[in-house]
C-alpha cells in the first residue's frame, strides 16, 4: 500500500510538471522565452538519446560505444532514405547495432 | 457519413498513421518495462499501476526499482520528479498551440504529455498543414489516446508474460533510437542542429551526476544555444 501511495504522489507531481503551462496556455510567455521554445525538443531528447549511444552500458568502450554510434548513424540514414519511415529505421538500426556487437564480441 | 465525420476522418487517420509506427516502435520497450515491473519485489498490480498513474517509462523504471530496492519515499519522488522534470519543457513548448483549445480539454491533454506526443505534435504543429485548433486538438487527443491505450496494454502483457520473455530482449537499445528518431524530424535549422548537438553532449560530459541532473543540464545547455543563435540570426 506505501508503493501504491509513493506512486500516486509521484503521478500527482508529474501531472502537475505536464499541466503547469498546458493548463495556463492563455497566458502567453514573454518574447525572450518564446523565442527558446522551438529548441526544448532537439536539446531534451538529443540529451536522453546521445549518453546512451556513446555510453550504451554506462561507460565509454570501444565493444559497446562503437555498435551504438554505427546504429545511430544506420537509423539516421534509413530515416532519411524510406521517406521517414520509424519502423524501418527503427529495426535498421537494431540490427546493425546487434550484427556489430557481435562481430566484435566474437572477434 | 455526417459532414462532422467526414471533417474529422483526415485529422484523426493521419494521427493513427502518425502514431501506429510509434507504437510498434515502442511494444519491446512496452513489454520489456512491463517484465521488468514484474521481477522487481512489488505486487505486480501495483507495478503496473505506475502505467496509469506515471504514464511515462522512464520515470515507471526508475521509481518502481528504487522502490523495489527499499530506497526510501523522499529520495523515490524526489528522483523520479527529477526525471519527469522535461515535461514542464515539453508543456511550455506547446502551450501556444494548445491555447485556443477548451480548459477541459488541456487538462486532459497535460496527462496524455508524454515524449512521442509531444514530438508528434510538435512536428506537425510547426509544419505548414497545421490546421486550426480544433484540428490540432483532436490530432493530439487522437495520438496521445493511442499511445496511452497501446502503453497500458503493452506494460500489462510485459507484467503478465514476465519470465516467458526472453531476458535479453534490448530495452537498453530501442530507447535512444526511438528517441533519436523522434528528434530527427526537429532538425529544420541550424539553431535546431546546435541545440541537439549541444545538449547531447553536454548530456555526456555530465552523465554522471545523480538523480538524472545530467539530462536537465544538457537540455538547459542547449535550449540557450539554440536561443542564442536564433537571436544572431534575427
Amino acid at each position: 500500500m506505501a508503493e501504491l501511495l509513493t506512486l500516486a504522489v509521484i503521478g500527482v507531481g508529474s501531472y502537475a510538471m505536464r499541466a503547469a503551462f498546458l493548463v495556463t496556455a492563455r497566458h502567453q510567455p514573454p518574447a525572450p522565452v518564446r523565442r527558446l521554445l522551438p529548441y526544448i525538443g532537439p536539446a531534451v531528447l538529443a540529451a536522453i538519446a546521445l549518453p546512451a549511444f556513446v555510453a550504451p552500458r554506462g561507460s565509454v568502450s570501444f565493444i559497446g560505444t562503437v555498435p551504438a554510434l554505427l546504429a545511430a548513424v544506420v537509423a539516421w540514414m534509413a530515416w532519411r532514405c524510406a521517406q521517414k519511415n520509424l519502423p524501418i529505421a527503427l529495426f535498421g538500426g537494431l540490427a546493425v547495432w546487434w550484427l556489430t556487437s557481435w562481430a566484435l564480441g566474437a572477434a | 457519413m455526417s459532414t462532422a465525420t467526414q471533417a474529422r476522418a483526415p485529422v484523426v487517420t493521419r494521427a493513427c498513421r502518425d502514431a501506429i509506427p510509434v507504437v510498434l516502435a515502442y511494444t519491446p520497450f512496452g513489454l520489456a518495462l512491463g517484465a521488468t515491473l514484474a521481477a522487481t519485489h512489488i505486487p505486480p498490480l501495483i507495478a503496473w499501476s505506475s502505467s496509469p498513474l506515471l504514464f511515462s517509462g522512464a520515470a515507471q523504471l526508475l521509481a518502481v526499482q528504487l522502490l523495489g530496492a527499499g530506497a526510501s519515499v523522499g529520495v523515490v519522488v524526489l528522483g523520479t520528479l527529477v526525471v519527469n522534470a522535461r515535461m514542464l519543457l515539453y508543456g511550455a513548448a506547446l502551450a501556444p498551440y494548445t491555447a485556443a483549445w477548451p480548459g477541459r480539454w488541456r487538462w486532459l491533454g497535460a496527462y496524455l504529455l508524454i515524449d512521442p506526443v509531444y514530438a508528434l505534435a510538435v512536428n506537425r504543429f510547426q509544419g505548414p498543414d497545421n490546421g486550426a485548433a480544433r484540428d490540432r486538438l483532436r490530432y493530439y487527443l487522437a495520438v496521445g489516446l493511442i499511445l496511452w491505450t497501446a502503453w497500458m496494454a503493452l506494460t500489462a502483457a510485459g507484467v503478465l508474460l514476465g519470465g516467458a520473455l526472453p531476458t535479453s530482449l534490448p530495452l537498453d537499445r530501442i530507447a535512444p533510437l526511438t528517441f533519436l528518431l523522434l528528434l530527427l524530424p526537429m532538425l529544420t535549422s541550424r539553431p535546431a542542429y546546435a541545440a541537439a548537438a549541444t545538449g547531447g553532449l553536454v548530456a555526456v560530459v555530465t552523465s554522471g551526476l545523480p538523480l538524472g541532473l545530467g539530462l536537465l543540464a544538457g537540455a538547459a545547455a542547449g535550449i540557450a544555444v539554440g536561443g542564442y543563435l536564433a537571436g544572431r540570426r534575427g
